[in-house]
């Protein structure tokens, strides 16, 4: 019982990183209809700009991440003005592909100035783990748990409630009657990417300082997150929170229970399998809105 | 380091074209990953191979002639492999080829045959070792089987020292891949021979973020002692995982897992942890370090390496000393620089690796494998166990 | 000269060719890549053939994602099953290559079938992460069912041969790739003037409007699966062929992730832009290497920071392409000929 638990644990806790970095996709595919593959690199740019800031200009923590956090929201800004604006009207796969251009240019642009070698990561969090029942869980999780919150109650009141937010559902409904109304569009894709890096730049140095290093395999982990989007429903924020642990403790269980009867290798499978099972009784994910068509 | 003082270092240090007559130059292929999964540890080595490349240059070359490293990115996609090795094979006639990872190594191992093309590869995988079925295969450290018999004969001799009863329990945690397998089969046979348990085996997938349901099930079995076949990175997580469960597990680990890095990225996790190291850590006092360090400082001024960067520079010696032996027999062809690796016997790398030996039946380079342990955030060696070079576990 | 289209029927409007010289061009064409092995290096023969089977599985991939608007993340996987089921039948059955390319394209077709029931329910980006899960469900077993496929080492395949004939080179496969690239591409392309791809394509731009004219959605869908699978499995079989050893590493996520992008690139629901973004995406890497090889060879220091420019210019070429190019090559290449035809007096 222990061990499931703890199992149990284990995936939540994990899951919360996946959580984390899903909300990027979730932000930007709400309001732009883009599922954006760039994602891992923005977790990877953020990290390298935060270990920069720390290591080679020495500057404390905190004052590095805020840095992190401008230069993620510039960043964002950036790629929003002179990728993602000209292609405005375009059919959504070309979208989608163009940030996949972007990923293998940004991952470039990361090898010239960082190299590829792994480095070190400071250590942010206090070694010390901290117990959670009958799981002691390193610190890392715990900020990212409580990242996950924030953001949570962050989101769900900035589209509530502010005239942004709820542009940028207005905008997710329909562009064209968007900008009727009076809404930037053009402004509130710029919001959304910006957004978006910010969230993965958060994500980008939990998920450095959990692993202590950094290069840049970790770009892997935007794919990883994608199934966790779709389980929860592309386009919703709580789709993306309560998506993270389920896969979380779905490849924990796998990994438990399964891996040792069949030789490894379920962690990696079997959520996918679940996943599948889940999408046929609901196909828009867990909380994704379900699209009524019309002819 | 910027990016600025580098480019600075190198235009500096090292922008002279080219220049000894085309058909002078010894041509060698070079299959490098600097931009893949495995750039990590693949750009180091190549750094130390294209560094041996210059200095054997810079001294006159070999028999007067040059060496043209003439080496590319494939980025650990096979099919550029493939194509590279084409191009190098039949356009740029090359006449032999630095391979990198076991993913390249394995797709072209017959094509080396074929095409008698003396391939060294970053991978040690033992089949490689076996002249009989890859007479054209050759590497420069003991085979990863022998790394872990050694591996596990430290275990054991741990256990006894520290007062264990019975059979250690050891687990296996690897990739599901071609490296993280190769030494496993040969490792539970023998571990089922000198009496180690063997209890678990652990599949690490590839980029994973948490290995706690891994760690978990070794816990439930008891497990004493871990060896860990993936590289750095996820030996960190491993490691970091292991300790926060407070897990009270004595790790090992590979060449591609272990090596300065490994503290660095781990911290005090890393304490303790035992490796496997073929080829030693950059600034080891042996007599062949002076030359690598001053090759080191000329290129990369600002830049710092590890091992890896040992590895492809030892690597590189091997297969110069064989190129100038096959000139010596006037016979610089794929063929003769194999014949003429396969009479080094005893050869030194100036000790920043095992002397390595090759014969035409046997390609193991060395059965020494040398073991170190993480003391004090440094890697310090406590041993070096010596296997038999016996029929039986040949290319296994 | 040609000016303007003019069709009278719906035979005309059907044609492939709409005037003899295209005719007269494609036969110089394929005249030309017939004799080209002879002067080709080994090197180029390798690419070449990469090529054509890049274009036989983008066209596949077309199939079900250009035509008929399902979003396919699996086709590496679908690879990994054409070449794996060459192994097994040519290797470990000594099967002729006039035996084990259809068979695994048969094979794949089956796969195909089984991943392409979530399609009964799931659309867009939701059924591209059930072919996700296909990928690596395929993945899984071809790492673990060792006897078969030799596992994570992999498994030699022997050279192609049929009635005494091997073709254990780059030249000679050539001659057996090139035409069934043809053949099927030709398959393909007729595919879509019958009543089956013409109810792809009806299901592409509304499934429900489909179904209301008597088109059976679901039907459809997995036949545009079987079709799609079939001509990847024998893509995945002739590069078994090709490469003589394939393992698991020969077919990662990035590989389906680059077929994608050939297809989007060269153009969604167009035969020629499956061509166009097959050669496109497997000759821009070789071409950025040669240009590099070329610079690092004079300088051999600048190797490993050119290296990753590689990937830079790479991912600028797609990102400019799409920004000036948003419908594909194919498309661009039809403004091009437009132009030309009524070339000096266009308006």
């Amino acid at each position: 019982m222990e061990f499931f638990l703890q199992l149990l644990l284990n995936g939540i806790v994990v899951g919360s990183i996946y959580s984390l970095v899903g909300l990027g996709f979730v932000v930007i595919y709400k309001s732009t209809s883009v599922l954006n593959f760039a994602q891992g690199e923005f977790l990877v740019l953020g990290a390298y700009v935060c270990l920069t800031m720390m290591v080679k200009y020495q500057i404390p923590f905190v004052p590095a991440f805020l840095i992190t956090l401008v230069f993620s929201a510039v960043l964002g800004i950036l790629t929003e003005r002179l990728i993602l604006r000209p292609m405005i009207g375009e059919p959504v796969i070309s979208l989608i592909m163009v940030t996949l251009g972007l990923s293998s240019l940004l991952k470039a642009i990361i090898q010239g100035i960082w190299g590829t070698e792994l480095q070190p990561f400071p250590d942010i969090f206090p070694a010390q783990p901290v117990h959670l029942g009958p799981l002691p869980v390193a610190q890392g999780y715990i900020y990212s748990m409580a990242g996950v919150a924030v953001l949570l109650v962050i989101f769900t009141l900035f589209f509530k409630y502010t005239r942004s937010g709820v542009a940028m559902r207005a905008t997710a409904f329909s562009q064209q009657v968007s900008l009727s109304m009076g809404i930037s569009v053009k402004r509130i894709f710029a919001l959304a990417w910006s957004i978006a890096a910010v969230v993965s730049a958060v994500g980008g140095v939990l998920l450095a300082g959990i692993r202590g290093g950094l290069d840049g395999a970790m770009a892997f982990f935007g794919l990883k997150v994608i199934p966790v989007v779709i389980l929860g429903g592309l386009d919703s924020i709580a789709g993306a929170i309560v998506g993270g642990p389920i896969m979380g403790i779905l490849e924990n269980l796998a990994g438990g229970y399964l891996d040792p009867l069949v030789g490894g290798g379920a962690k990696e499978v079997a959520p996918f399998v679940v996943l599948v099972l889940i999408l046929s009784v609901k196909p828009y994910g867990l909380f994704g809105k379900v699209k009524i068509e019309r002819v | 380091m910027t990016p600025r003082k580098s480019l600075a270092a190198i235009l500096s240090a090292a922008l002279l074209p080219a220049t000894a007559a085309a058909q002078q130059e010894i041509k060698v292929g070079g299959i490098f990953d600097l931009t893949g999964v495995t750039s990590d540890v693949g750009k180091p080595f190549a750094q130390g191979v294209q560094d041996c490349v210059a200095v054997v240059n810079d001294a006159g070359g070999i028999a007067g002639r040059k060496v043209k490293l003439i080496g590319a990115d494939y980025a650990y996609k096979i099919p550029q492999a493939q194509a590279l090795y084409k191009k190098l094979v039949n356009d740029d006639k090359v006449i032999m080829i630095q391979g990198w990872g076991t993913g390249d190594t394995e797709a072209l191992k017959e094509f080396v045959g074929q095409d008698k093309i003396p391939y060294f590869s970053g991978s040690f995988a033992a089949p490689l070792s076996d002249p009989a079925k890859f007479p054209y295969n050759f590497f420069v450290a003991p085979t990863y089987s022998e790394q872990l018999r050694s591996w596990l004969d430290w275990v054991k001799q741990d256990y006894a020292k520290s007062g264990g009863k019975g059979k250690p329990k050891v687990a296996f945690m690897y990739g599901d891949n071609a490296y993280g397998k190769a030494p496993i089969a040969a490792g539970k046979k023998y571990a089922a021979e000198i009496g180690v348990d063997v209890v678990d085996e652990a599949i690490l997938p590839p980029n994973f973020q948490d290995a706690k349901s891994q760690l978990l099930v070794m816990k439930s079995k008891g497990v004493e002692y871990a060896y860990i076949n993936v590289t750095t990175t996820g030996v960190s997580l491993v490691l970091r995982d292991a300790k926060t469960a407070g897990m009270n597990v004595k790790f090992g680990s590979n060449p591609y897992g272990f090596s300065e890095t490994l503290p660095k990225v781990a911290g005090a996790n890393a304490e303790g942890v035992t490796g496997v190291v073929p080829h030693v850590p950059y600034g080891t006092p042996v007599p062949g370090m002076a030359t690598l360090e001053a090759a080191h400082k000329k290129y990369h001024p600002t830049d710092t390496h590890d091992a890896m960067y040992v590895r492809g520079w030892a690597t590189c010696l091997v297969w110069m000393e064989g190129l100038k032996r096959a000139a010596a027999a006037n016979n610089l062809t794929g063929a003769g620089v194999k014949a003429a690796i396969e009479t080094l016997s005893d050869f030194s790398t100036g000790g920043l690796s095992q002397s390595v030996t090759y014969t035409p039946t046997d390609h193991r380079p060395t059965m020494t494998t040398s073991i170190y342990q993480i003391q004090g955030g440094k890697l310090v060696k406590i041993g070096d166990y010596i296997m038999p070079r016996t029929k039986e576990w040949f290319g296994l | 000269m040609r000016c303007g289209d003019f069709r009278q029927s719906y035979a005309e409007d059907m044609a492939l060719f709409d005037s003899p010289l295209p005719r007269v061009l494609l036969g110089l064409l394929l005249a030309v890549l017939l004799v080209l092995p002879q002067f080709a290096t080994t090197y180029w023969l390798d690419v070449l053939n990469r090529i054509f089977i890049a274009i036989i599985a983008a066209a596949g991939l077309n199939v079900v994602t250009g035509y008929t608007g399902l979003i396919s993340l699996g086709t590496a996987a679908f690879l990994a099953v054409g070449g794996f089921s060459t192994a097994a039948l040519a290797g470990k059955a000594g099967l002729p290559f006039v035996v084990v390319i259809p068979l695994s394209g048969a094979i794949t077709a089956l796969v195909g079938l089984v991943f392409g029931i979530p399609s009964l329910r799931l659309k867009g980006l939701y059924l591209a992460v059930a072919t996700l899960a296909a990928h690596y469900i395929v993945e899984f077993t071809v790492t673990h069912w060792d006897s078969m496929t030799g596992g994570v080492s992999g498994i030699s395949v022997p050279a192609a041969q049929f009635a005494g004939l091997t073709l254990e080179n780059d030249r000679k496969i050539y001659y057996l790739i090139f035409p069934l690239m043809v053949g099927l591409l030709f398959f393909t392309k007729n595919l879509f003037r019958t009543k089956v791809g013409k109810a792809f394509v009806a299901i592409r731009d509304q499934d429900i409007s489909a179904e209301v004219m008597g088109v059976n959605v679901f039907r459809y869908k997995l036949l545009s699966f079987a079709v799609s699978s079939f001509l990847v499995g024998v893509a995945g079989s002739l590069l078994a062929y090709q490469a003589r050893i394939i393992s698991p590493e020969n077919f990662p996520i990035t590989l389906a992730i680059d077929y994608l992008g050939m297809i989007i690139i060269g153009g969604l629901g167009s035969i020629l832009g499956s061509i166009y973004g097959a050669i496109f995406i497997t000759l821009l890497p070789e071409m950025l290497r040669l240009a590099t090889d070329a610079l690092s060879n004079q300088y051999p220091a600048l190797m490993s920071l050119l290296a990753p420019m590689k990937s830079g210019v790479f991912g600028l070429v797609v990102i400019l392409f799409l920004i000036f190019e948003p419908d594909g090559m194919a498309a661009r290449w039809h403004h091009v000929k437009a132009y030309w035809k009524l070339y000096p007096f266009s308006y």
